[in-house]
């Protein structure tokens, strides 16, 4: 399957005068694990913004199976099946785990705006919260709130609620950043469990990372698109070499 | 659940038996702290839960009041409404304006949120005055209740039971909202606005419901006021009512469902009983607050929670003498501020400054508490210079062991387990 489920083309923004991001092309296919990586500044947090709806772009097309989304507001891409997560954990931090969940799966039902009939009654959003829960290995901590937990806990509930909303389409703003080797190991295999079936966008500083996990690469180096490729023909590319990557093989 | 609705039942008790029994002073201000509570806890569910602080909500509070005596009026010349529900007026009119000025106030969170919600209200108490068929000019709107059913609604005790069944209702649906899923957004909101958005939900719709609800039940308590009042002008739009649903709701505890309702008991029983006694009341409410926001920023709601969360494991034989002392301490420091600032009061005044020529200049005696004082002795000086410096003393030494006995409570306890 060679579609692009996700395409952007000649995306460019600019803050100002500052030009960040310059004719970025980009096609995630359907249910593949397709990872940015590229040097600080580089451009890929704004990439998330821009694909995620935090911020239009300045010229050039997003398609989310082949409906522009480029522009539209952020709950108007979530419901046509996008969601994301971010780099500086944004839960709901003086609520409980379980209801942090639970807003998303609310959503996802169209409850949005429910006033009349008390939550605790609804159980299907319960029970689909608590199987949530327990995916993502927090059950223990479901009436713990939010910001009392670790880090690395506040990770796993940031994947948690991108799955909430049961997009087809997950973007995990550097989900690892920040862990030990053991924590990143079980990140790694509870966003390869979770992903299965859906197409996965990430950002990633950590090369094992994104050889265990991602079926390709695309290097992101001063706003611009350097390549595209599998990870072993991306690290084997010796203009990337020189780009980013020559730094880091160098020593 | 059981342990949280006995204190409810005993306090709905008293409102229900006690009223009958009392002055017309005391069935009055009844009325008064149901009707603040009431506004509070509307203006709570846009600043405490949902983290939008509204400097203007007199506007929808004086809004109610209008419609409810406009409807009045219609009634007095033979419209067959019933008048226990004129509150609906109110609610009507806050809910349609809350949602106007929502729409507008909410596209901004933060500082800009709450200048535009002060313009708002300063639109209204700028233009009520000279709208004379809307507000009644400057000497503003007056009815009559007209008897309904049975019901005569001429004496004040009538007047209270229909306001206490319709604070009653209004916050047990306020309570109800909390439970439901656009209760919880509203407090996920206040968290994070932009993961909301991120979830899938319009957050600007989001807070132009939350903040329309808030404006109709503030149009409801506004309504309220207006029956037992028989009348409103302008002045109901004015920025001290705005503040003071503010200082109700932070004095007595954003953070808490009730925490409003204990703020706007305590300044309406004190605006009641402190206000005939001195003239300095609105500087000690002021005092009040600062105090609260620097040492108990929860709120005193805040600090009876925290108190009720951890009951089974404070011990009290050793809090007790500590708390002893700190109250002593407080009570000291409060008599000496007392002292101090109603002999200022009196040593500034006009009469004092007319006694002063009368005397040649000099400092005659003057009378604070029942007592005569001269102002060139050092006593009325050294007096509360020597309560506060011993009131403090007091606390300090208190400050300490109660710490720590609180710092084992946290340590001890097990995270909150609060299941919803």
């Amino acid at each position: 399957m060679t579609e692009a489920l996700l395409e952007l083309n000649g995306i460019a923004k600019s803050f100002g005068s500052i030009s960040v991001l310059q004719e970025v092309n980009l096609d995630v296919r359907s249910r593949e694990r397709h990872a940015v990586i590229g040097p600080n500044g580089a451009g890929k947090s704004t990439l998330f913004n821009l694909i995620s709806g935090m911020f239009a772009p300045t010229s050039g097309t997003i398609r989310l199976q082949e409906r522009p989304i480029g522009g539209l507001p952020p709950h108007v891409i979530n419901r046509a099946g996008l969601a994301r997560s971010f780099q500086i954990t944004s839960n709901f931090r003086r609520l409980s785990v379980f209801e942090n969940l639970r807003l998303g799966v609310l959503a996802r039902h169209g409850i949005r705006y429910g006033l009349f009939r008390p939550v605790s009654r609804m159980r299907a959003v319960n029970e689909e919260t608590a199987e949530l829960l327990s995916i993502v290995g927090l059950e223990r901590r479901a009436h713990d709130m939010a910001g009392d937990l670790t880090y690395s806990e506040q990770r796993a509930l940031e994947i948690g609620m991108t799955l909430t909303t049961r997009a087809s389409v997950i973007l995990l703003d550097e989900p690892t950043a920040g862990m030990s080797r053991d924590e990143t190991d079980q990140t790694v295999e509870l966003i390869r469990k979770v992903t299965t079936d859906k197409t996965l966008l990430m950002i990633e500083h950590d090369m094992s990372v994104v050889f265990s996990l991602c079926d390709r690469v695309s290097v992101l180096v001063y706003g611009s698109i350097l390549a595209t490729d599998t990870p072993p023909a991306i690290s084997a590319n010796a203009e990337v070499q020189k780009a980013y990557l020559g730094e880091e093989t160098a020593t | 659940m059981a342990r949280a609705l006995l204190p409810l039942a005993l306090v709905g008790a008293f409102l229900i038996v006690a009223p009958p029994f009392l002055d017309l002073g005391w069935q009055n201000a009844l009325i008064n702290i149901l009707i603040a509570s009431l506004f509070a806890l509307a203006f709570n569910l846009l600043a405490g839960q949902a983290g939008l602080l509204s400097f203007g909500h007199a506007a929808y509070f004086g809004v109610g009041a209008f419609a409810a005596l406009h409807l009045m009026a219609r009634i007095e010349d033979g419209l067959g409404f019933p008048t226990p529900l004129l509150p609906l007026a109110g609610a009507a009119a806050g809910l349609l304006i809350g949602l106007v000025a929502g729409f507008f106030a909410t596209m901004r969170s933060g500082v800009y949120f709450a200048l535009v919600t002060l313009a708002i209200a300063e639109l209204f108490h700028s233009l009520a005055p000279h709208w004379q068929g809307v507000f009644g000019g400057e000497a503003g709107l007056s009815s009559m209740r007209m008897p309904w059913g049975g019901l005569i609604f001429g004496s004040l005790i009538e007047v209270y039971y229909l306001t206490l069944a319709w604070v009653a209702l209004s916050i047990l649906l306020l309570w109800g909202l909390t439970r439901t899923p656009f209760g919880r957004l509203a407090l996920a909101l206040r968290d994070n606005e932009q993961r909301v958005r991120f979830l899938g939900y319009n957050a600007h719709i989001t807070k132009v419901i939350i903040f329309a609800i808030s404006a109709m039940f503030s149009g409801v308590a506004g309504a309220l006021q207006a029956i037992s009042n028989e009348t409103a002008n302008y002045v109901l739009f004015a920025s001290g009512v705005s503040a003071q649903v503010v200082l109700y709701t932070f004095v007595g505890g954003a953070t808490i469902f009730f925490g409003p309702v204990v703020g706007a008991v305590i300044f309406t029983l004190f605006a009641y009983l402190v206000s005939d006694l001195t003239r300095s009341w609105l500087l000690y409410q002021g005092l009040i607050f600062v105090l609260v926001m620097l040492y108990a920023p929860n709120g005193l709601g805040g600090l009876i929670h925290q108190h009720l969360r951890h009951r089974g494991q404070l011990d009290w034989s050793r809090l007790a003498r500590p708390y002893a002392q700190a109250t002593l301490g407080s009570l000291l420091v409060a008599a000496a501020a007392i002292f101090l600032i109603e002999t200022l009061a009196v040593v500034f005044s006009r009469d004092y400054a007319v006694a002063r020529r009368d005397a040649g200049g000099g400092f005659p005696a003057y009378e604070v508490f029942g007592l005569n004082w001269t102002p060139l002795s050092p006593v009325p000086w050294l007096l509360p210079l020597a309560l506060f410096a011993a009131g403090l003393w007091l606390i300090l030494q208190a400050r300490h062991p109660i710490g720590t006995l609180w710092q084992r409570v946290r340590a001890g306890s097990e995270p909150d387990v609060n299941p919803s």
